[in-house]
């Protein structure tokens, strides 16, 4: 961790989000915000880290609209600003990202989009550099964590130049790949500075915005051009074979020719968006054949094949009918292109044998950890629907709880984006016969993407329950602070925003709190909000409030303070299996007997095994340390 | 710990190699990525090129991780399938779950912790039939490092990344590539070092004491 602010000339081993958090130490960034999401989160959680010393300002921002609309303030104040989201975070600013193109930007703002591909931990696939088709936008692609470094101080340099934003789109695989990266020095960031005004330049009613778009396309040439001359775009190699590489297909490219003892042209492209014309037309000269290769959507090939056709030239171009549409890059992927494209014929890929004696290995799905909240809450909810005979529909959303569509709980019924569940209650809840619609939704996400639901749903008096799993923290990107945890990025003392508040404020007439892990309370209030819902047929919200057992174990850890431990009583136990089987605590074994015991090592001593166990047999054996409770904020 | 097996203990010396691939699996929390940090740390420290791609976030919590260590003269950080040097696991289902990215002469490292997946009504594998199935393998060398009864030792499974760190540090696999003293110095930096330190030893030793088996 101390790496990030080593010294200069010395090469680290760095993630690729803190490689670019190092870039925006050197290149001054005065101003860094986002919403956390991955693969990007660790750019703005390392600068958060080291913020106090540095002295930048660093946030966490609601979402990822307003994290853009911020650093686009400040850089409107002469402040260089960075913006850091996931993929499809950018679909949020987007409205932002399009219009900002047009009033430009006065000192340097990097929007920073980690995409997805292969969709380790998102909902979709999409590619953000077509944003930088879109919104005029120059697209930076790094293909290492040293590039990614480098690039974050050129982009913003870059756009600080052209008075533009600009976007970088790492994928997981520069985002979180450690690797060497030597470092620069860090400059002292500006983090004040005077606004002028200029009202004809920065206010988009149609008359300005007419003209602002005639420079933006001037603009976007003098960019292309000048892009040319980017570091990160170089030719390599000889033959009548061109390989375009984007980003880190580039890696992949050159282990495949290596691999193969081939000999190609290779042009590496850092900024595939505008594509640089100048340099792409010397990779052409004298080529017959061009292979494409880029994660995701055709971007290149598309203006490679566009630029073959302006130029009348007598190339083959191909791209993602060699390379393939879907997934992430591979070795493979490019071995198999590169060799078809230079004529090697089909590439037989070395592959070990699996599954030789033909064993069956169970499934081992993301899980809900020891002690999570959000298990004991889906139970209570369980509990609640059926003692209520209400035939229930699961609005689901991003987090944690997502892991709730899993058996045995099966309580996301759909999930499409943040905020959605609220946003999708508006209409099911509307049209649905005799079925309840419950959103479910966590903190994080309620503050995202989800007030705007409710006050919705309670203007048009839409029956739903709206559950807000509140565990304090966005937890699955890695427990960062947001508005209702009452701390801010850098974790100090910070406001709290009570949902129960905000819900009320909305004017939601009925508003339960409980504890999860205190079951039957939790069971009881969620049947009154139900039953709500049903007889008064308007919104209903109910909050269960419980830290992320994650970062309170965490918290104890650091801290040396011992947790609370249960046991199973062997001679009590039935091996009826609801601890195991219907509450699937993960901290919860099987006996060959099929009896239950505790896994010491993982057990959190939430005590809510003891209350689902029908026969008493789960008991606490051992209190937590002093300090225990009040670990839990 | 009579059940650990030495299948093939043909000495195949790997020190010199440009290049090592190893893969690392495990459930998520039992500190893959902390482990892959160590390595490559140490790599970097001894001159060594490395890269760690890592998996974060919804695939984390609880499920099966894999994280790929690339050592050596390498450009891309994923290793492909069946060309892995190393599988390094942590977990005996994992380590079996990705028995294809070994290498026909590659080694398998394993601990012989079994996890059970949080699902209702798993049936899960016995032990000796996943042993059974790395073995039908055919790979150069399977060692069955048992941590589940060596954890107990040094303070429970929290520290079975670290036993095993020192498994494959006696393999002698990270020999020109990776200096031992820097490995060791890093694994005594870590939160709870002597702990982990006395781990990475219990690794080390139970490694270099199957050496001195004869050979079947």
């Amino acid at each position: 961790m101390g790496d990030i602010l080593g010294e200069p000339g010395s090469t680290v081993l760095l993630l690729g989000n803190e490689a670019i958090a190092r870039g925006a130490l050197e290149a001054g960034v005065g101003f860094a915000s986002a919403y956390p999401g991955t693969p990007s989160t660790e750019i703005i959680e390392t600068l958060a880290r080291v913020a106090r010393r540095v002295g930048l300002y660093v946030e966490w921002s609601t979402n990822e609209k307003v994290a853009l609309e911020a650093a686009y303030g400040a850089t409107l104040a002469r402040v260089r600003a960075l913006a850091a989201m996931k993929h499809v975070g950018l679909n949020v600013a987007a409205d932002a990202l399009i219009s900002i193109a047009y009033t430009g930007v006065r000192a340097g703002l990097l929007v920073v989009s980690a995409q997805d591909p292969g969709m380790w931990s998102s909902q979709n696939e999409q590619d953000n550099r077509y944003y930088g088709l879109l919104a005029y936008v120059p697209v930076f692609e790094p293909y290492s964590p040293q590039e990614a470094k480098d690039m974050t101080i050129y982009a913003l340099e870059f756009s600080e130049k052209y008075q533009h934003p600009v976007l970088m789109t790492p994928t997981t695989r520069v985002s979180h790949t450690r690797g060497p990266v030597r470092l620069g020095i860090i400059k002292e960031p500006i983090v004040q500075g005077d606004f002028e005004r200029d009202i004809e330049g920065l206010t988009l009613v149609p008359a300005h915005a007419r003209k602002l778009r005639r420079a933006l396309v001037e603009k976007w040439a003098c960019m292309r051009e000048a892009l040319s001359d980017a570091p990160f775009n170089k030719i390599e190699g000889h033959g009548d074979t061109l390989v375009i590489a984007s980003g880190i297909s580039y890696s992949y490219v050159k282990e495949a020719i290596a691999t193969l003892k081939a000999e190609a042209k290779i042009l590496k492209l850092g900024t595939p968006v505008p594509l640089p014309r100048e340099i792409t037309l010397e990779a052409l000269e004298d080529v017959d054949r061009v292979l494409v290769v880029e994660e995701l959507e055709p971007v290149v090939e598309m203006q490679v094949k566009s630029l073959v056709v302006e130029e009348g030239l007598d190339v083959e171009v191909h791209g993602k009918d060699y390379v393939g549409y879907i997934g992430e890059m591979t070795i493979d992927r490019a071995l198999r292109a590169v060799a078809r494209i230079l004529g090697k014929g089909f590439i037989e890929v070395p592959s070990g044998k699996s599954n030789p004696t033909g064993i069956t290995l169970p499934p081992r799905p993301p899980a809900l950890c020891p002690g999570c909240p959000h298990r004991a809450t889906y139970y209570a909810l369980r509990k609640a629907v059926n003692s209520l005979r209400i035939k229930p529909v699961y609005s689901g959303d991003i987090g944690c709880y997502s892991l709730g569509l899993l058996p045995p709980f099966r309580q996301q019924d759909l999930l499409i984006e943040m905020g959605g569940s609220i946003g999708v209650a508006n209409g099911l809840g509307r049209v649905l016969k005799d079925q309840v619609v419950i959103a479910v939704i966590g903190d994080s996400t309620f503050f995202h993407a989800g007030m705007p639901g409710l006050a919705n749903a309670v203007y048009n008096r839409t029956p739903m329950l709206v559950l807000v799993l509140d565990n304090r923290v966005t937890a699955m990107t890695g427990e960062q602070p947001n508005p209702g945890s009452g701390y801010n990025a850098l974790w100090e003392p910070a406001p709290m925003i009570k949902i129960e508040n905000v819900a009320k404020g909305l004017g939601v007439e009925k508003i339960v709190v409980f504890d999860p892990y205190n079951l039957k309370e939790a069971t009881d209030k969620l049947k009154e909000a139900l039953e709500y819902v049903v007889k008064a047929r308007k919104p209903a919200v109910a909050v269960a409030r419980r830290a992320c057992a994650l970062i309170i174990s965490r918290m104890a850890r650091t801290k040396n303070v011992g947790n609370p431990l249960y046991t199973v009583l062997t001679d009590k136990c039935t091996a009826c299996g609801v601890c195991y089987n219907a509450f699937t605590c993960p901290a919860i074994g099987v006996r060959e007997d099929g009896k239950a015991y505790i896994i010491e090592d993982l057990c959190t001593g939430c005590g809510v095994c003891a209350d689902v166990c029908p026969f008493n047999a789960i008991v606490k054996s051992r209190e937590g340390d002093e300090g225990w409770e009040q670990l839990w904020f | 710990m009579g059940a650990t097996m030495v299948l093939e203990a043909r000495e195949k010396k790997l020190s010199g190699t440009k290049r090592l691939n190893i893969i690392i699996t495990g459930v998520g929390g039992q500190g893959i990525i902390t482990l892959a940090t160590l390595i490559a740390r140490a790599a970097l420290l001894s001159g060594t090129k490395a890269l760690v791609a890592e998996t974060h976030g919804l695939s984390q919590r609880g499920g099966s991780v894999e994280v790929h260590v690339r050592l050596g003269a390498v450009e891309a950080p994923l290793i492909p399938r069946g060309e892995a040097d190393v599988l390094l696991g942590l977990e005996l289902i994992e380590t079996t779950r990705r028995l294809d990215y070994v290498k026909t002469n590659g080694v398998i490292l394993t601990s012989d912790v079994i996890m059970k997946p949080a699902l209702p009504g798993v049936k899960l594998p016995g032990r000796d039939e996943l042993i059974e199935e790395l073995q039908s393998a055919n790979r150069i060398l399977v060692v069955v490092v048992p941590a589940t009864s060596m954890a107990s030792e040094v303070g429970g499974l929290l520290f079975v990344n670290t036993m095993m760190l020192g498994a494959l540090a006696a393999s002698g696999l990270l020999e020109g590539l990776v200096d031992p003293g820097k490995l060791e110095r890093l694994v005594r930096g870590l939160r709870r070092g002597e702990e982990n330190y006395r781990a990475y030893r219990l690794g080390f030793e139970y490694y270099s004491g199957l050496h001195r088996l004869p050979k079947t």
